[in-house]
């Protein structure tokens, strides 16, 4: 048994809360979440970085689903994201399909090869697992290169402006904000309800120590390519949503560690692993704060911006061990024991 | 034939890159048990600093070496004991420290150099040997004897000396050894001191057959971690050997099929390698399934 | 009774403020460009340009009136291109945009001005896809990717060929590229126009820009024995392959790099091996006065700005393009997108014109057709621009033809 204490695990120690009011808090959440749109509706470029935060907040908790709920410490979930970035696109150019046809198409495509590439893969665990998923990852871009008739290969495709809903491209920002919030609630509202499931408890179970699942009569496998699938599906959605959003991708950008398959991760770090709203949190923290200092230090010597952006992530891990939800449950059970006191 | 022992060879040469690179990234990985994102880093900045002894101060790499291997040492002794050390209960949260360290070591570089491509042009760098079959760059074949060396001696001292059992008793059992009196933090900050003591060596020794960009850690670390894998986790041999096998795969793929799909192709045989044998070629049976936390 | 004064100079300030806009507000333009990232050195050498060209324009009285004020948006993919423009629209107030070393941003970034209805005036993204999108807003006053391989191929075919007294249709060329959409898009023109030529293309080869080991590739146009072997790439790549062909003795008897090569990281890198080898690119600064106006000059205000060689030629295209800029605004009077496109669309100066040897003559997709790169030769540690031959100073000649060392 891991002497680590996940936030995950913590939570779900005590009984929880009956469906209604948690899904009832959820909805609160998101709605508060979901206030910077009117908010900022009229400043296109914070409802730009909005937008992209929330589209990362979904990526993220679709990510948290097998990688904090089930331990999986997945860098290669760039290939589902590119997986649905490109069938949504090809499909678009080629046959001229409403994207929002083709968003079944490319979450079925992204379960196919997460299940392809997590069969074998799921045999190793921990940092054998991630270093696996983050060579799958460059084999993906590879391939990306070389399949020139699907992809258009290094040269990308190119998705013309023509607005309006059919084709999910929108001529207002905010519109775009709106449907990146929609997709976010989605994600979390399937870890909420993943959470819940049996499927949940067994993710946890397995993260927690595969060997006891295993002897408690847990199908490890099984379970495993079930969480991945839910996360390759969600994550396969959000790279449609994210080229009808961009209109331009090619591999490399679509591949990139440090903006993908690494940034999921990194975004369900900083905000609280294997919790529900944790990916969200953590999108909160880290999208603003990058665009922000892009915007406010990109000017004033090379990097410059990004120096300050390692400085602050190694701060976060030093002092947010457990992420932002987690610090904020602390803060709340300590501030509880005080209220308490006489 | 010809060409067949060339890429033969070349792969070879190739390999004791990759095995050079692996040796410290696997010692870290190993004993520790940190996937240190920012490997490639540490021997970018070592690069970097075996360029300033060489711009400032016309120091031959193969001297500065032995001023930036012990520096190297004491950097990453700093750099565990303040940034991972208090990490060691959330072994995500060192990844994620190791993820910030990386871009900000890029990005200092970055901001120092402007970017701009820098070499260390000495005499190693454009001298070419020949060695009957293929001519070789001097540099190349210094780094291919060096780093068998460095494998033959850091097996002779994990396997002959007491600090070498005592690492080799973390690796295997660390609360085991815990019990057994051994100061298994003391081990770790040594430890992750000498992956970042090769890590310097490694830079030394690439700095002169390469172009210099802030960049260039993260070509070599990639497939780093895939030999560290395929070797098998803390194995010296096992990185050594894997990283000679990922060059000549390499070699081979990029010559006699596409070098378009030379990375994609070793990568699937690593991927086909892991599914036959997860613990690696040479890993222990087992150690694949320790996880990131300790158990 | 403090707010109410306080509220009445507010206004009267603004008043003021106002009234003086009206005469001499700046013209803000934004630059977006990666200024971190692999390709920082480019987007920020590109842009010491673009200020250059601005201090220069200020110190002549701005345009009409109005002086130019630079503001850099940092940009390394196309979302930070876009969130770069709708930075510097909302919150710079920015009236149009330069750009941009990296052409997905430059698709990315141009198609979210073209929503705010601002120029985006290209100089420097290569993909020529950029102005088949019939955009309102972007006009390309750079070269695009097939100027770069029109202009190798001319040279091969006019210039290289006679030297190695050979027909064109005896050439044997070798085509090496990086593997994203600069190279590969520069590698299929080339092959396209050297097979329309009749030469012979021997053999095309890929490589990814950050491999360690370009063995393999060499070692294969090494077997196919070339009589040009011409690579498209960026600085860690083309230096490898130099460095691998010089490791295992691959004389072929011309060598020409496309699109880096040009720049003192090479010298640095392979000193006396870089003799002979030709570099097509952007033009360089040692023009003859005839064909380029002012490109000496331009060295020296660098020179006394920075203490140093310009890093890359970037700078003097970049400086270049501010210059067409400023003449594309003061015929529009403005910086209203309409109204510089209609200027784009009737301005018509011929080569030579501006700092280095480009003129102007838009196509109907807004792609300035006189904006042509040049190729230089290494020889001694220096560039010498060699062709096209009226661009070479006097007394020109090529060194190392063919290869020997």
């Amino acid at each position: 048994m891991t002497a680590v204490s996940m936030p995950a695990l913590a939570s779900s120690r005590p009984r929880p809360p009956a469906l209604a009011a948690s899904v009832g808090w959820h909805l609160l959440f998101l709605l508060a979440v979901g206030l910077p749109i009117p908010l900022l509706a009229a400043d296109s470029y914070w409802t730009d970085v909005v937008t992209m935060t929330y589209l990362f907040a979904g990526l993220s908790c679709a990510w948290n689903i097998i990688g904090g709920l089930g331990g999986q410490f997945s860098l290669g979930h760039g290939v589902f994201f590119a997986v649905g970035a490109y069938t949504t696109a090809r499909l678009y150019l080629v046959a001229g399909l409403s994207p929002w046809l083709s968003l079944p198409l490319a979450a079925a495509l992204g379960v196919a090869i997460a299940l392809l590439v997590s069969w074998p893969t799921f045999r190793l665990r921990g940092p054998f697992f991630a270093i696996a998923t983050m060579a799958v990852n460059e084999v993906g871009l590879v391939l990306a290169n070389f399949m020139e008739p699907l992809t258009g290969g290094p040269q990308g495709l190119l998705i013309p402006f023509r607005a309006g809903f059919a084709n999910m491209i929108f001529a207002e920002r905010w519109q775009s904000a709106v449907l990146m919030f929609g997709y976010m609630s989605c994600a979390v509202i399937a870890t909420l309800l993943v959470r819940r499931a049996r499927l949940g408890h067994y993710l946890i179970a397995v993260h927690a120590n595969e060997d006891a699942a295993e002897a408690a009569g847990v199908n490890v496998l099984r379970t495993k390519l079930a969480g991945m699938a839910i996360s390759a599906a969600l994550t396969a959605v959000g790279g449609s949503l994210f080229v009808m959003y961009i209109r331009v991708i090619d591999p490399p950008n679509l591949f990139s560690l440090p903006e993908v398959g690494v940034k999921f991760a990194l975004i369900a770090l900083i905000g609280g692993i294997g919790t529900v709203v944790g990916p969200v949190l953590g999108a909160f923290v880290i999208i603003p704060l990058e665009s922000w200092l892009r915007g406010a230090l990109g000017d004033l010597t090379p990097g410059g911006h990004v120096i300050v952006l390692g400085i602050v992530l190694i701060l976060a891990a030093r002092f947010f061990k457990q992420g932002v939800y987690g610090k904020a449950q602390q803060l709340r059970r300590s501030w509880a024991a005080r209220g308490s006191a006489p | 034939m010809n060409t067949f022992l060339n890429v033969l060879l070349s792969g070879l040469l190739l390999g004791g890159i990759y095995a050079l690179v692996s040796l410290g990234l696997n010692l870290i990985f190993g004993v520790v048990r940190i996937v240190n994102f920012a490997q490639g880093e540490f021997i970018m900045v070592a690069m970097y600093a075996t360029y300033a002894c060489f711009f400032f101060f016309g120091m031959s790499p193969y001297v500065a070496v032995f001023i930036i291997a012990p520096g190297m040492f004491l950097f990453g002794i700093i750099v565990q004991r303040l940034l991972l050390q208090p990490l060691r209960d959330e072994p995500l949260m060192q990844v994620f420290t190791t993820f910030g360290l990386l871009i900000l070591m890029q990005n200092v570089v970055l901001a120092i150099t402007r970017g701009e491509g820098k070499s260390v042009a000495v005499a190693a760098s454009r001298t070419v040997i020949d060695l009957g079959i293929m001519k070789a760059n001097a540099g190349r074949v210094i780094i291919f004897i060096v780093t068998a060396a460095i494998a033959g001696a850091l097996l002779a001292f994990l396997r002959y000396s007491h600090a070498g059992k005592v690492i080799r008793a973390v690796i295997q059992d660390r609360d085991a050894a815990r019990l057994m009196g051994i100061n298994v933090e003391l081990t770790y900050l040594l430890v992750f001191g000498l992956g970042a003591a090769l890590a310097g060596v490694a830079g030394s020794l690439l700095a002169p057959i390469y172009t210099l960009q802030p960049q260039i850690g993260g070509n070599f670390i990639l497939a780093a971690f895939a030999v560290v894998v395929l070797g098998g986790m803390g194995s010296v041999a096992g990185a050594y050997i894997g990283g000679l096998a990922v060059g000549i795969v390499e070699s081979f793929a990029g010559y006699y099929v596409d070098p378009a799909l030379k990375q994609a192709i070793w990568f699937l045989i690593f991927i086909a390698v892991l599914v036959v044998r997860p613990s690696g070629l040479f890993g222990r049976k087992g150690t694949e399934e320790l996880g990131l936390r300790q158990h | 009774m403090t707010m109410t004064r306080r509220t009445v100079l507010a206004a009267a300030a603004m008043a003021a403020g106002l009234g003086m806009a009206q005469a001499q507000e700046p013209i803000k333009i934004g630059a977006i460009n990666p200024y971190s990232g692999p390709l920082a050195q480019y987007g920020d050498e590109a842009t010491r340009g673009f200020e250059l060209g601005v201090e220069a324009i200020n110190a002549a009285g701005g345009i009409g009136g109005r002086k130019l004020v630079i503001v850099r948006g940092d940009a390394g993919n196309p979302q930070q291109g876009i969130a770069a423009v709708e930075k510097l629209v909302s919150q710079d107030k920015v009236d149009l945009f330069m750009g941009t070393y990296i052409s997905a941003v430059a698709n990315a970034a141009s198609d979210a001005a073209a929503r705010h209805g601002k120029i985006y005036f290209e100089a420097m993204a290569l993909a020529s896809d950029l102005t088949e999108r019939g955009l309102p807003n972007f006009i390309r006053g750079g070269p695009n990717a097939t100027h770069f391989a029109e202009r190798s191929v001319q040279a091969m075919v006019e210039f290289i060929a006679p030297k190695l007294n050979k027909k064109p249709s005896e050439l044997k060329v070798w085509i090496e590229h990086e593997d994203t959409i600069y190279g590969t898009s520069i590698a299929q023109v080339q092959k396209r126009l050297l097979e329309a030529a009749g030469a012979k293309v021997v053999g095309v080869g890929s490589h990814n820009f950050r491999a360690i080991d370009l063995n393999d590739a060499i070692l294969r146009a090494s077997n196919a024995q070339p009589d040009i072997w011409v690579g498209t790439g960026y600085v860690p790549d083309n230096t490898l392959l130099l460095r691998t062909m010089r490791d295992q003795g691959f004389k072929p008897p011309v060598a020409m790099l496309l699109g880096t090569g040009d720049s003192a990281d090479f010298r640095e890198a392979l000193g006396d091996f870089m003799d002979g080898v030709f570099v097509v690119g952007y033009p360089h600064a040692d023009l003859s006065e005839a064909f380029a106006p002012g490109a000496a000059a331009f060295v020296q205000t660098y020179k006394a700005k920075y203490n140093r060689d310009p890093v890359a030629p970037q700078s003097l295209s970049a400086f270049t393009e501010m210059m067409i800029l400023r003449d594309l605004l003061t015929a529009a009077g403005g910086t209203d997108m309409q109204k510089v496109r209609a200027a784009a669309a009737a301005t018509d100066k011929p080569l030579k014109t501006y700092t280095n040897g480009y003129g102007v003559k838009f196509d109907e997709k807004m792609q300035n057709q006189r904006a042509i790169p040049n190729m230089v030769q290494w020889q001694a540690g220096k560039t010498v621009t060699v062709f096209p031959t009226d661009a070479a100073m006097a007394g020109t000649t090529l060194v190392n033809i063919p290869r020997a060392k």
